[in-house]
């Protein structure tokens, strides 16, 4: 069962001693194959906002989402279960003083050949969107739309090689919250901050300047109900 | 109209009672393995239920009740999925998409082996147990679903006695398997690496279900009383389950010494009443005996943790005769131990109690007002209602009343409060 690990930093928490270093955990998980792909991602500060109302593109800069915790990076994962998912969260470092959701993804995929290759070079010109759900109810014929909307906004990037993996993420009520504390591994139920918002989806884009990362963002069929978040990664 | 028939009727849906009780975790257990649906197997046990106690009246009650409920379970369950693969394929050729995978023989047989009472089944309730216990469930959650999954409380039943309306708790309960089912919460018993941690969170969801029973924090102590039964029951399954887990032995001394006090902690007003002035004779000696038997063999395996240290401590209330021969040195020895390995304030405090009950007020008081700097116990009425019967006990009476007014400031409950004033009155004023 594949899983995204959010690993969510600037949390007020005083560190307790990690499990290992980052690079030692990449290598072990990488070894042990569980871990498909992942890239710590820039500061929140240099992110774009990007919302579609009246047909018209509304960009703000910074996070959606007003908390002290944010998304610095992410995995993919594969693992048997959700314990699995929730032992390589906890041996995260990042864990010990901030915390790892991990989140199921919205049914199984294949992981595409070209994120693999991707995983394995230096990433550049490459963006990671990150739909950001803020609970705005939709009709169920909107919803209809906005599934086949974005399964064809997904199958387009795909095609032209710009979108290396995009997939939906199962509802935030299926998060669980993993922290480190003293060498015990602390669970909560939910996703990492307390907000109406929740991050319903992820893609990541390349070959592609940050103008057209934003360009693509809005024709996303969630730009016009919700917001897509553009993010840049670490040294990319 | 009274005969043979009537009585013999009653006899049966006596039957159906005790089976239901005893059965309904073990025929969810089985049937959520074979078909991984909790609601399903959730209904087919209720209808199996519900047809036990229309045929066996008229029928009679069968040798085997429980093998009778399984097979009657298990054949409701393979109906639905009959069905269910029925709609699908009917879906499937009008050009739609099919409702899941096709069942085919293979589930037919798995689901035939159910009839045939595997040795599986005991396993299977261990399953359940840590499933529904599982931590990356909210604590609440997984009190309602032990409830519902393992005891057989309706929803509308466990909705009443944690005082939220039945549409909450089924939100609750829904959201809960929603989980399990789509975060890929495995449905096992745990492998050794995590089982201690993972025993540790079963017990301590029980142990938290037979408090809300007992404290019945928030009133309603009638509705509420059926949830310590509710604990004890599902703890000794669980020793039977894990006869090597000296703690769940612990845990289930623990519950027993303390239920055998329920007909004396509270007077016939509903007011409560201290363990010095409890009517003795009034303890469920039965409970007593069956709680030191389980807690000696507990101690046995010399692996002495929390549970098993309170149970000692309860014993030795237990087997005190009358107050005065409480064994007062022995309890504080037990608390200095207990803070060891759960070092919270409320044990701190009980240690000051017996402490000052040992003879040393002075070395019981200290330790009081250490914890009252702490801060942590602020809000904690027993803080200053322990403070205050120690400093009554050292005839300081005005510390006392100050003391009693501030817990009665924070007590929670109608009893608490009026015992408290009563304590007060007591002291009466030297103004």
């Amino acid at each position: 069962m594949k899983y995204l690990l959010m690993i969510c930093a600037g949390e007020d928490r005083e560190a307790s001693t990690p499990r290992m270093g980052i690079d030692q955990w990449v290598e072990e998980s990488d070894r042990a194959g569980t871990r498909l792909l992942g890239r710590p991602l820039d500061p929140p500060e240099t992110a774009a906002t990007v919302r579609v109302r009246g047909g018209e593109t509304l960009l703000s800069d910074g996070p959606f989402a007003e908390a002290k915790e944010y998304v610095a990076g992410f995995d993919i994962v594969d693992c048997a279960d959700l314990d699995e998912a929730i032992e390589l969260a906890a041996n995260h470092p990042v864990a010990a003083f901030g915390a790892v959701e991990v989140r199921p993804f919205f049914g199984e995929f294949d992981f595409p050949d070209a994120a693999r290759e991707w995983a394995r070079t230096e990433p550049s010109e490459s963006w990671a969107l990150f739909m950001c759900l803020d609970g705005i109810p939709a009709t169920d014929e909107e919803e209809a739309a906005i599934r086949a909307g974005s399964i064809a906004w997904g199958e387009r990037l795909t095609e032209r090689g710009t979108m290396i993996v995009g997939q939906p993420l199962a509802h935030a009520d299926t998060a669980t919250c993993v922290r480190v504390d003293g060498g015990e591994t602390l669970l909560s139920d939910g996703p990492f901050v307390e907000a109406k918002e929740f991050i319903g989806g992820f893609a990541i884009l390349q070959g592609v300047t940050r103008q057209e990362a934003i360009g693509l963002a809005a024709e996303h069929p969630l730009a016009a109900y919700h917001r897509v978040e553009v993010r840049a990664f670490e040294d990319a | 109209m009274s005969g043979p028939g009537a009585s013999s009727s009653a006899a049966a849906r006596a039957a159906a009672d005790t089976a239901f009780r005893e059965e309904w975790g073990r025929i969810v257990a089985a049937l959520i393995r074979r078909t991984g649906d909790w609601d399903l197997a959730e209904e087919c046990a209720s209808e199996a239920f519900a047809q036990a106690l229309d045929s066996w009246p008229r029928d009679g009650t069968p040798a085997r009740p429980g093998a009778w409920l399984t097979t009657v379970a298990s054949h409701r369950a393979l109906d639905r999925l009959r069905r269910a693969r029925r709609g699908g394929e009917l879906l499937e050729t009008i050009g739609r998409d099919p409702l899941g995978p096709l069942h085919d023989e293979e589930e037919d047989r798995a689901m035939g082996e159910l009839l045939e009472e595997p040795d599986e089944i005991e396993d299977d309730r261990l399953r359940l147990i840590f499933t529904c216990c599982h931590p990356a469930l909210a604590l609440e959650a997984r009190v309602a679903l032990t409830l519902r999954a393992l005891a057989g409380l309706t929803t509308a039943e466990i909705a009443h006695a944690f005082l939220v309306s039945e549409s909450t708790m089924t939100r609750r309960l829904t959201r809960a398997k929603s989980k399990i089912a789509r975060a890929g919460i495995p449905y096992r018993v745990p492998p050794a690496h995590l089982l201690p941690e993972r025993t540790a969170g079963v017990l301590a969801v029980l142990w938290l279900l037979f408090n809300e029973g007992y404290s019945a924090s928030a009133g309603e102590q009638l509705v509420r009383a059926q949830l310590c039964e509710e604990a004890i029951r599902l703890t000794r399954a669980l020793v039977t389950l894990m006869p090597d887990e000296p703690e769940a032995s612990g845990l289930l001394a623990l519950m027993l010494l303390q239920h055998s006090r329920r007909h004396a902690r509270v007077d016939q007003h509903g007011d409560l009443v201290t363990l010095e002035d409890q009517d003795r004779g009034r303890w469920d000696a039965g409970e007593i005996a069956e709680g030191l038997a389980v807690l000696g063999a507990a101690l046995r395996h010399r692996a002495a943790g929390p549970y098993q240290l309170q149970a000692a401590i309860a014993a030795c209330h237990a087997e005190a005769p009358d107050p005065e021969a409480t064994d007062w040195e022995q309890i504080a020895a037990l608390y200095e131990v207990l803070g060891t390995v759960m070092d919270t304030p409320v044990v701190h405090l009980n240690r000051a109690v017996a402490v000052a009950m040992a003879g040393d007020a002075d070395a019981g008081l200290e330790i009081v007002e250490r914890l009252d700097r702490g801060g942590e116990l602020a809000q904690y009425h027993l803080l200053y209602a322990t403070r205050a019967d120690l400093l009554r006990r050292r005839g300081d009476r005005e510390g006392a009343r100050d003391a009693y007014g501030r817990a009665l400031e924070l007590a929670g409950t109608e009893p608490e409060r009026r015992f408290l004033t009563r304590r007060l009155a007591e002291l009466g004023t030297d103004r």
